[in-house]
């Protein structure tokens, strides 16, 4: 039931924009929510819904890659990588791989992100 | 991205619009320090499930700041689930909630008053005693936990025998472990399993039953997950279960079949490995008999095939239902008897049934039939669900029946040789076993139990039928101690609460499914007052002993008088475990000493019976010569394989006649449906502590009702609706998840909600296994309704009143 996973490196590049370049425009404060998190407010009550529940429809494609990658099929959640609402990373710190890829964080290549090489939500074992 | 808020919130699939109603999350992340702010990082063994995964704290003056998991252990190569990531969380000041100074209330209608350490011992010195003068030695009782550590259920168990006289001494793996040890003695005759997770990267067959690997035991799923995606062609899964989870993920054949037809469905693999003749002649000849009834007959292959005739698979088909199809059960039996490697892997689905041990029998003997053990990539391995269920209390004398390092109470042999190296008198302690759990709580409700401690866990929510039992724990004249780190639901019906040091705030150590024990030293102080149960344990011992006038409970703790209790004191605890318990057992750990402990990544397999031998990690598979030494210990022939446990005299394996039976309650027309419940991957028993964990209370807030889909039609049910479950005991409510998991008549229900509401133990059923003991939480009769649409819900701790 493994569905196949995707290798199609156009999707990577806009994986990387869906994720990066919203990001990098919060760092210059362009959003009314600026700070770590693009995230909409929520109420506290609808802050009880898991992340995908939401993102299934709001970010259908990350969703697939998700859902369809390694992180997905051993259910590692959003949170897990960036965090809940109060510290919320669109980019996750990087130190938050480690605490599984501890091994591969000290012997990366200092000047560039994890996800340089493993692309987001893809999680190839290389690009 | 760039939605609006408006947008996003149009999308999103929340089952209700309604207001936030519910409680304050203690959450307060603003300036949350990071892994990188660690300065420090000490290596130690996760708290949460059986797994055992290997991790590292990171401190920052003082303060647990971070976890991540330790890529040289064997037993998760650095990889942590989501509760392993976060539960520093929990530690020394970091959480609110956290219990800090001993509580009294002489009457359970009082409100509890903080009082100090010296009134608080003595007053359960006092009470133990005045119990023990009037009601005699078996008034009083220690109900202990999977999760303490094994010193501490260690010196816990002795003061109860042999101070106090009597083997009133349970722990919660009798709700969950208790069937996988009566299988593993009477199929293999010897506790634990033959082999290790090493065999996840060399099996060809995954055959799991009864066990959602991928939400309660995640770490190792991913192993699992990994040796499929690199081998997807040559590595068949197989994935047996009432309900589709996420494990049938990475599933090549789903086998779902109705609850309580196992017996049926294992019965019927043996029959196409016998009637196709893929079993092992060599293997059975050398190393096995057949055997059945009470009695043990042993009978021959013959009658085992006449027995077998019963369970074509075209008969089991019909039995079994679900989507159980002849050619499945050929299809799975097949890549099980042929695979280079076939392991088995089983939890609570097998275990908490009315024949559990049954159950579990019936997987080994596929296992026997084929010769699919001792050799690489096959085992017979259930999975543990509590981090020291199989250290502490499994072998380190924690349930009512057994002593220190697997021996029986009942023999007088194995009872002297304790009382002997206890230096205390022969005689000392009882030859009668005590109460198993369900008998406990039941003579607590009766009253013949006064004065009961339980420590690290909560049998007010975890035992089935749980009303029946808290009305008991409600009793004024049962006096309750509870040692624990949060309130709980079992923290309402005490009389006194003793806060205990969490994990890394004390030290010990934690021996996880794959026979391995791994040492965690302290890295952060407690908060307040709380203290090390040891610590606890022994000044307790030394009031009573004044009390009883009895010295031979002083005697009891006399080893470890004057030790501090941060290390020197557990480790004085281990030294006697070890070097005197366990020599000369099955599980011997001699060379496993808290020097050689901390020199290991990961720790140490026993037997491990020298140091030179543990500081290679010790046994990998059990009973191979060459690899085990106590096989070539036992030898008594030239085979490569040496049964050697100490249930079986004959040094045989027991391939068991076991016929199908179903659970003890079956659906009628009142109670049409079956009731199962368990666990979601971000909750752990009963979530006293992943509840108060902001991230994984959100990610599953509350507990849902699975419905599958066609029944959900016909009931007129749609998700998120308010949904009645009850049966003859009590009854929930709660919101509807209609999800194609549970099969056609069969609704499951998350087990790790503390609300009255959504408490599904107040449904389940009380009966349990006869050899085992183990309740059969997994199965019984309910009836669904609808109550209403969705309504705002809130997740729900309990908190200290």
């Amino acid at each position: 039931m493994i569905t196949t996973l995707k290798r199609s490196l156009t999707l990577v590049i806009t994986l990387l924009l869906m994720v990066v370049f919203p990001a990098l425009c919060l760092s210059a404060g362009s959003h009314p929510d600026a700070g770590q998190t693009s995230h909409p407010k929520l109420s506290e009550q609808e802050k009880l819904t898991p992340c995908s529940q939401c993102h299934k429809d709001a970010t259908p494609d990350i969703y697939q890659e998700w859902y369809n990658s390694v992180h997905g099929i051993a259910n590692v959640k959003c949170f897990q990588c960036h965090g809940t609402y109060e510290n919320l990373r669109v980019e996750p710190d990087e130190t938050h791989c480690a605490a599984c890829h501890n091994k591969q964080y000290l012997k990366r290549p200092k000047d560039k992100k994890c996800w340089a090489c493993h692309p987001a939500h893809n999680f190839f074992v290389h690009k | 991205m760039g939605l609006s808020r408006r947008e996003f919130l149009k999308r999103t699939a929340a089952l209700t619009a309604a207001s936030y109603v519910g409680m304050n999350l203690p959450i307060g992340l603003d300036g949350e320090a990071q892994a990188a702010d660690a300065d420090s990082w000490h290596p130690g063994t996760c708290r949460l499930c059986g797994s055992g995964c290997r991790l590292e704290l990171g401190v920052k003056n003082g303060r647990a700041v971070a976890l991540r998991g330790i890529s040289k252990s064997r037993t998760n190569f650095g990889y942590l689930c989501m509760k392993g990531m976060l539960f520093y969380k929990l530690m020394g000041n970091n959480h609110p909630d956290r219990l800090k100074k001993p509580l009294y209330r002489a009457k359970k209608d009082q409100p509890f008053k903080e009082i100090s350490w010296d009134e608080a011992l003595d007053i359960a010195a006092k009470e133990f005693a005045k119990a023990v003068k009037t009601h005699g030695n078996d008034s009083v009782a220690y109900y202990g936990s999977g999760q303490a550590l094994t010193e501490e259920t260690y010196i816990f168990q002795k003061v109860m025998r042999g101070g106090l006289q009597t083997n009133n001494v349970e722990g919660n793996p009798r709700l969950c472990m208790a069937s996988a040890v009566g299988g593993y003695i009477t199929s293999f005759g010897a506790d634990e399993p033959i082999g290790s997770y090493s065999n996840f990267e060399r099996a060809s067959c995954f055959f799991i039953i009864g066990s959602n690997t991928a939400e309660a035991h995640p770490v190792l799923f991913r192993r699992i997950m990994r040796r499929k995606m690199d081998h997807r062609d040559t590595v068949k899964v197989i994935n047996a279960d009432p309900r589709i989870s996420p494990t049938s993920r990475i599933a090549d054949l789903d086998l779902v079949f109705e609850p309580g037809t196992d017996l049926a469905l294992l019965n019927a693999m043996a029959y196409v490995i016998v009637d196709e003749k893929l079993y092992d002649e060599n293997f059975l000849n050398n190393y096995s008999v057949f055997r059945k009834g009470k009695e043990k007959k042993q009978v021959t292959f013959d009658e085992y095939k006449r027995f077998l005739a019963d369970y074509t698979p075209e008969k089991a088909a019909q039995i079994c239902k679900g989507n159980i199809t002849p050619e499945k059960i050929r299809t799975a039996a097949r890549w099980f008897a042929t695979s280079e490697g076939t392991m088995s892997l089983w939890t609570m689905g097998i275990n908490q049934r009315k024949r559990g041990v049954w159950a579990n029998n019936l997987i080994h003997n596929l296992h026997i039939l084929t010769g699919q053990l001792c050799k690489p990539g096959a085992d017979s391995f259930s999975l543990t669900g509590q981090p020291n269920a199989c250290g502490g209390v499994r072998e380190g004398g924690g349930l009512c029946h057994i002593l220190p390092a697997h021996r029986l109470v009942k023999k007088d042999k194995l009872r002297h040789q304790v009382e002997k190296l206890w230096n205390i008198p022969q005689g000392r302690i009882p030859p009668k076993p005590g109460y198993h759990t369900i008998a406990m709580f039941e003579a607590v409700n009766q009253g013949k139990i006064k004065a009961i401690w339980i420590n690290c866990t909560s049998p007010a929510q975890s035992l089935p039928n749980c009303d029946k039992y808290r009305k008991g724990m409600a009793r004024d004249d049962v006096f309750m101690v509870v040692t624990d780190i949060f309130p709980t639901k079992t923290t309402e019906l005490a009389n006194l609460i003793l806060p205990t040091a969490f994990i890394f705030e004390k030290t010990g150590v934690y021996g996880c499914t794959e026979r391995r024990s791994q040492l965690t030293r302290k890295a952060v102080n407690a908060p307040g007052e709380a203290k090390p149960e040891v610590w606890i344990v022994r000044e307790w011992a030394l009031r009573l002993s004044k009390k009883l006038n009895d010295p031979v409970i002083k005697k009891c703790v006399e080893p470890f008088m004057g030790k501090e209790p941060d290390y020197e004191l557990p480790k004085a605890i281990w030294e006697e475990y070890t070097q005197k318990l366990t020599k000369g057992r099955d599980n011997d750990l001699r060379g496993a000493t808290y020097e050689v402990l901390q020199k290991l990544p990961d720790g140490v397999q026993w037997p491990a019976p020298t140091k030179e031998f543990a500081l290679k990690g010790g046994t990998d598979i059990k009973f191979v010569r060459g690899i085990d030494p106590l096989a070539d210990e036992h030898a008594k022939n030239q085979m490569p394989y040496q049964f050697y446990g100490p249930a079986h005299p004959d040094h045989k394996l027991w391939i068991w006649l076991r016929p199908q039976k179903g659970p003890e309650e079956m659906p009628d027309s009142t109670y049409p449906f079956y009731l199962s419940t368990g666990r979601v991957i971000d909750h752990w028993h009963t979530s006293s502590m992943t509840g108060r964990i902001p991230e994984l209370i959100r990610a599953n807030p509350y507990a849902f009702v699975e419905i599958n889909p066609k029944d959900a039609e016909k009931l007129g049910i749609k998700p998120g609706d308010m949904v009645e479950v009850s049966s003859r005991r009590g009854k929930n409510i709660l919101p509807a998840k209609v999800y194609v998991g549970p099969c056609e008549g069969m609704v499951f229900v998350y087990w790790h909600d503390m609300k009255e509401e959504r408490m599904i133990n107040r449904v389940t059923k009380d009966a349990f296994d006869p050899g085992s003991k183990e309740p059969e939480f997994k199965i019984c009769a309910c009836q669904i309704r609808k109550v209403s649409g969705p309504k705002p819900l809130k997740p729900f701790i309990v908190e200290l009143t």
